[in-house]
């Protein structure tokens, strides 16, 4: 009796281990992505890809510095043939090991310039603002603070929330460190330590402000929508500042995808990037939940958003945030 | 006893030792290397980090916090765990409580349901809920069946005789339990706590959606920012000192003795307390211990369930999850059940100093958390063994680490059921040493390795931290699918998953109460 | 003077009568041994004297204060009553003389004196005071539990079979070294056992139990040999019964004709004898039998002697005779035959 059921757990094993380990990836037409962006997002774009393609997609799914980082240290053995985040600094730490091979110029000339590497080596496939997501019970436009530096001053003690272990609040950090330069940014870091809250996960942030548990939450712009297009349960207390005039907290985070130059797919690679960058992915953008903007050219956004040209956000070099510079300076300051 | 089969087909003498008893070892010992290569990976770790780095990502103010929330935690969730636990299991074993037995069910039930599912419902009713007050809460209501299920079996064991005889040299009742019974029951209580704090200190799920921080959560938010980087690996060495600051509390308090009933007395049915009119009283106790640990998941997720209506259940991914977490479950239970077979059998059949410490090797290396475990084999397998990165392989052999005790348990206690004598008289109908021992021993101890595949299974069904880190792509089990749902506070879309980790696990649950019961004596 | 009164005491488990109407004096002083088959209440009724359980009905009084009246209790720990059980129950947890100090009240010194002067009391070196109770021999045990007992100065000892765990050797020393503790304090013992010979050794007053009643309560002499009936007889020891017909303190039987203790009876009768009142020899005086069937069994022989009209009896005889099945042996009788009335 044993013996058999032995060979019944070999047996599965081994067609679980077919049906999902990266030897399954060898099929033809199949692509693995490593995707850092919401888990939603690109299953929706797989599954239209696939529809249209017949390309198979495996999707591993993780944070934007965690697979960046496991990336770069998987090094030539990378299973991934597609590389996916929310933010540009992961897709900078892959591009400085070298690892992404060249973008297809078809598909960086969908998408325009400021949203996609200076080399070539990754696009932009989605962006998002940083945005100052209040209770509106709480705070008008007179109280609400007129920049994100302002976040570090005394009177706001206790008062504001963040998600510093997450990539997006680690990117805002690292448009911070570009703009602003490493004292300022190191000061306001410990400022932070001291006046805010650590909240695991933007949407919690939002969901803590309209429980009212805080004043505010320094969070990107597309979990409200989200949320308003669904129960509103989580936001319907909450509005969103945007704090333009080229703060740093109008900071644009580009979302980006890159083929690994490891890849043994590249071509079916390549077409998926196209594919993302082009009419069919934005169209998901615009007519999905995501909520995220669209960033191919002539591509709008969806109607329930500010357009993306009215944000004056800073100007920002997407491809030299520099994020383990960041995650030190936060470590420091006790935020991780 | 040599056979005469074995002089005349062996060339050289043997000596008494059976063969296969050496081929047993020397498997024991492998097992018990992979066991101990987290620690190991941590030492190591440590040692390359240097000494500077280490003191200056070690001593510093955010470790101190995590440190102070740990500390925190366990010395308020231990004791109330125990008191809880205490008074449901005196009054379930030992008192005229009305519908006793179905209350010690109850009390066993919340392991059916994982830690950070009940963290789920809580925020489902109480959305605001965070912090200290909030993880003390939770972590009670999750863990203390824990301490609930070897009270209560080491209650029937008690020698009811002892207690008599402490009234008859002039102790009050409540003397009597504090002097004779308490102590008794030091053994259970210990283990119980100890099973506690280690869970506390390897959480992760439970931590992270109440935003209370701990060295585990603090780890895995390092792992999402730099993947495994050396301040991932000082906070994992602080919480490996901390299982082991733990492990020493434990064996300084159990001692070194077990307390065996003397003499070859019949034990008596035990005496039944009645509780009179303070049973309806009493009966708040576990109506109220019910009503939290079951009564709130059970709403919450039955709130969530009516609010998604049918468009949460998308057949195809939750049956896909499903199927890949049975699949994962039973390979994980089986080659954990098949790693403690050696270990099992030597410790029955060849109590050697040597078999008792590679016994200690696994328990120690099990008490690891599971965090720890992933970032371990994650840096060896992908910077010295690529092959197994990323593969089912190395997620099994990180179940085997983890839950390896919970089979070993059960193996342990039924192949000591197999008399020897079997072996032997197998062997003296012509059988070979190994054909012996299989027909035999193997054979009458299978319910005892089912039982050890199930409550393995039910490990890895629950299992999220190391099931993250390691899982191969493509795969998503019931935790990982419901941890992802959650994360985006799609509590709807989470719920179908959280309704099947719970309604999988109950059966083994079951089987777990089945068995303390059983192997109380061990 | 009476110690304990037991009136008409009834237990019941279930629809169980483990005690149907037990009614004993234990005199102060005395020595009094219930002996009786398992399962015949004896522990029971030992539970309920020592307070562990409560009877449904009956009193028992205790030096004149009432214990338990089937509706009031007073609890174990009130009683004053000491009691060593079969396996002596010592606490594992605790040493042996944590566990002689466990009912003391006195300070730390006070209970270390007491317990070395236990100790030597009941013969045990004081060296064993540090050790644990898994480390002892079972008479060991046994004296630690008695000692335990003795702390509390009862005024009442119980003894719940405490000699039967032991081997034949030491159970018969131990017994003896518990008979003269308990004698030299003047402490009134009751022992329950299942074994006649160690309750006749033991006491001074025997209570035979069957089936949740006393079927006879006497001296250790009296109920061996003027037992009420011939199921005690055959509990109490080996016992030969025969049919006979009695007149004017004499008995016809298959042995012939035997002195009885009953000079008033007439009539057709069973009759009583022990084996030790029987001489069976293969030459000289008496009744005529056969030898139908012997073993041997070292210095006795297991035989059974057939009598004339079909009877016949079983019984050891000395294997110095050297008999065979079909031998004619002599049987002499002493002493008188006892009467079942």
């Amino acid at each position: 009796m044993k013996t058999s059921s032995l060979l019944a757990g070999v047996a599965l094993a081994i067609s679980f281990i077919a049906a999902s380990s990266p030897a399954s990836a060898q099929v033809k037409d199949s692509i693995t992505i490593y995707n850092a962006q919401h888990e939603g997002l690109t299953k929706e774009w797989a599954q239209a890809f696939t529809e249209e393609t017949g390309i198979a997609v495996t999707i591993r799914n993780g944070s934007d510095l965690e697979i960046g980082n496991q990336i770069v240290q998987e090094g030539a053995n990378s299973p991934a043939d597609v590389f996916l985040t929310e933010n540009s600094p992961a897709m900078a730490l892959v591009d400085g090991k070298g690892l992404f091979a060249p973008v297809d110029q078809a598909t960086l000339d969908q998408v325009p310039d400021g949203f996609k590497a200076g080399n070539g080596h990754w696009v932009g496939v989605a962006a998002r603002s940083t945005v100052f997501a209040y209770d509106k019970r709480k705070l008008n436009e007179g109280t609400l603070p007129k920049s994100m530096l302002d976040l570090a001053k005394p009177e706001w003690k206790g008062r504001w929330t963040a998600s510093p272990s997450g990539a997006d609040f680690q990117a805002i950090v690292g448009a911070l460190l570009q703009l602003k330069g490493e004292e300022a940014t190191a000061a306001w870091l410990k400022a932070m330590k001291e006046n805010s809250t650590s909240i695991r996960g933007n949407s919690t942030a939002m969901k803590a402000v309209n429980a009212g548990q805080f004043e505010g939450a320094l969070i990107y712009h597309y979990y409200w929508a989200g949320d308003q297009a669904k129960t509103g349960e989580n936001s319907n207390n909450v509005l969103l500042h945007y704090f333009k005039n080229q703060d740093p907290g109008a900071f644009v985070s580009i979302s980006g995808g890159g083929v690994l130059a490891s890849s043994k797919h590249k071509e079916q690679a390549q077409a998926f990037l196209k594919w993302v960058t082009g009419k069919g992915g934005q169209k998901v953008l615009r007519d999905g939940t995501s909520f995220e903007y669209a960033v191919g050219k002539g591509e709008a956004s969806n109607k329930a958003l500010i357009p993306l040209a009215d944000l004056q956000a800073p100007k920002v070099e997407p491809s030299t945030l520099n994020n383990a510079k960041v995650t030190d300076m936060m470590t420091a300051a006790g935020l991780l | 006893m040599t056979s005469t089969t074995e002089t005349m087909f062996s060339t050289a003498p043997r000596r008494r030792s059976p063969a296969g008893s050496s081929w047993t070892l020397t498997i024991a010992v492998v097992v018990a290397l992979l066991a101990l290569l987290p620690l190991g990976f941590v030492l190591w770790a440590t040692a390359a980090t240097g000494w500077d780095t280490a003191i200056q990502l070690i001593f510093r103010g955010r470790v101190g916090e995590l440190l102070t929330n740990t500390v925190l935690l366990i010395l308020f969730t231990v004791p109330i765990c125990t008191a809880l636990a205490l008074a449901l299991a005196w009054l379930t074993e030992r008192t005229d409580l009305p519908g006793a037995r179905f209350w010690s069910w109850m009390a066993v039930a919340p392991l059916a349901v994982p830690a950070f599912v009940h963290s789920y419902a809580w925020v489902g009713m109480w959305p605001a809920i965070n912090g200290l007050g909030a993880g003390v809460a939770i972590s009670v209501v999750a863990y203390f069946p824990f301490l609930y299920l070897p009270i209560s079996a080491a209650f029937r064991l008690l020698d009811p005789a002892l207690e008599d005889q402490a009234a008859s040299l002039g102790l009050a009742p409540f003397a009597v339990f504090r002097r004779v019974v308490l102590p008794q029951l030091r053994l259970a209580l210990c283990g119980g706590a100890l099973l506690i704090g280690l869970h506390l200190l390897a959480e992760y799920g439970l931590f992270a959606m109440i935003r209370f921080d701990t060295f585990t959560t603090a780890i895995i938010d390092q792992f999402q920012s730099t993947y495994n980087g050396v301040a991932a690996y000082m906070l994992a060495l602080v919480l490996v000192l901390c299982c082991f600051v733990l492990l020493g509390i434990e064996a300084g308090l159990r001692g070194r003795r077990r307390y065996a009933r003397l003499g070859p007395g019949v034990a008596r049915h035990v005496k039944i307390a009645k509780l009179g009119a303070w049973k309806y009283l009493l009966l708040l106790l576990p109506i109220a211990t019910a009503a939290f640990s079951l009564g709130i998941p059970a709403l919450t997720i039955a709130r969530w369930l009516i609010a998604g209506g049918w468009s949460i259940w998308n057949v195809s991914e939750v049956g896909l999850a499903l199927w890949q977490t049975l699949v994962i479950c039973l390979i994980g239970g089986l080659a954990t059940t098949a790693a403690a077979v050696p270990i099992a059998w030597l410790s029955i059949r060849r109590p050697t100093r040597a078999s008792r410490f590679l016994e200690g090797c696994y328990y120690l290396a099990s008490s690891m958390p599971g965090v720890v475990v992933a970032l371990a084999l994650v840096t060896v397998t992908v910077r010295a063994i690529l092959p197994l990165y990323q593969t089912v392989a190395t997620i099994v052999l990180a179940y085997v680490v983890m839950f390896l005790p919970r089979a070993l348990v059960s193996l342990r206690a039924s192949i000591a059921q197999v008399p020897v004598e079997l072996e032997h008289t197998a062997a003296s109908l012509g059988r070979s040493p190994g054909n012996a021992l299989w027909s035999t021993t193997v054979r009458l101890a299978a319910p005892g390795a089912a039982a050890g595949v199930a409550l393995s299974s039910l490990g890895i069904m629950n299992e999220l931290t190391a099931t993250q880190m390691l899982a191969p792509n493509g795969t998503r089990t019931l935790a990982m699918a419901f941890w992802a749902l959650t994360s985006e506070i799609d509590y709807a879309g989470a719920a179908p998953y959280a309704v099947l980790m719970v309604v999988f696990s109950m059966p083994l649950t079951w089987l777990l109460h089945h068995q303390s019961k059983k192997i109380a004596g061990r | 003077m009476t110690l304990l009164q037991l009136t008409s005491l009834r237990k019941n488990y279930g629809s169980v009568a483990a005690l149907d109407g037990v009614t004993l004096s234990v005199p102060a002083g005395s020595r009094t041994a219930i002996v009786g088959p398992s399962g015949c209440g004896k522990t029971t009724l030992l539970r309920l004297v020592a307070g562990f359980d409560q009877p449904d009905n009956g009193t028992i009084t205790f030096d004149g204060q009432v214990l338990a009246d089937g509706s009031s209790h007073v609890p174990a720990h009130k009683r004053g009553i000491g009691i060593v059980a079969q396996d002596g129950c010592l606490f594992p947890h605790l040493t042996v003389l944590q566990n002689i100090g466990f009912g003391m009240t006195e300070d730390r010194a006070a209970k270390e004196a007491s317990a070395a002067e236990l100790m030597s009391m009941v013969g045990l070196d004081r060296a064993m005071l540090a050790r644990k109770p898994d480390q002892l021999s079972g008479g060991q045990q046994q004296r630690v539990a008695l000692a335990r007992a003795l702390a509390r100065k009862p005024r009442l000892m119980l003894l719940d079979e405490p000699f039967s765990a032991l081997d034949t050797g030491l159970r018969a020393a131990t017994r003896k070294a518990v008979t003269d503790v308990l004698s030299a304090a003047g402490i009134t013992t009751l022992l329950v056992t299942h074994d006649q010979g160690e309750a006749l050794a033991f006491a001074d007053q025997v209570a035979v139990m069957r089936a949740g009643k006393f079927a006879q309560v006497g001296s250790p002499r009296d109920v061996y040999s003027r037992p009420v009936d011939p199921a005690t007889a055959a509990f109490l020891g080996e016992a030969i019964v025969l049919p006979a017909e009695i007149a004017d303190g004499r008995a016809q039987s298959p042995l012939g004709l035997l002195q009885v203790d009953d000079l008033g009876y007439r009539g057709r009768a069973d009759i009583l004898l022990r084996p030790e009142q029987i001489s069976v020899v293969a030459e000289g005086e008496g009744t005529a039998g056969t030898i139908s069937e012997i073993n041997f069994c070292g210095p006795t022989s297991d035989a059974r002697i057939a009598l004339g009209e079909g009877f016949s009896f079983r019984l050891d005889i000395p294997s110095r005779e050297m008999l065979l099945p079909g031998d004619a042996v002599k049987i002499g009788v002493s002493g008188k035959a006892h009467v079942f009335r």
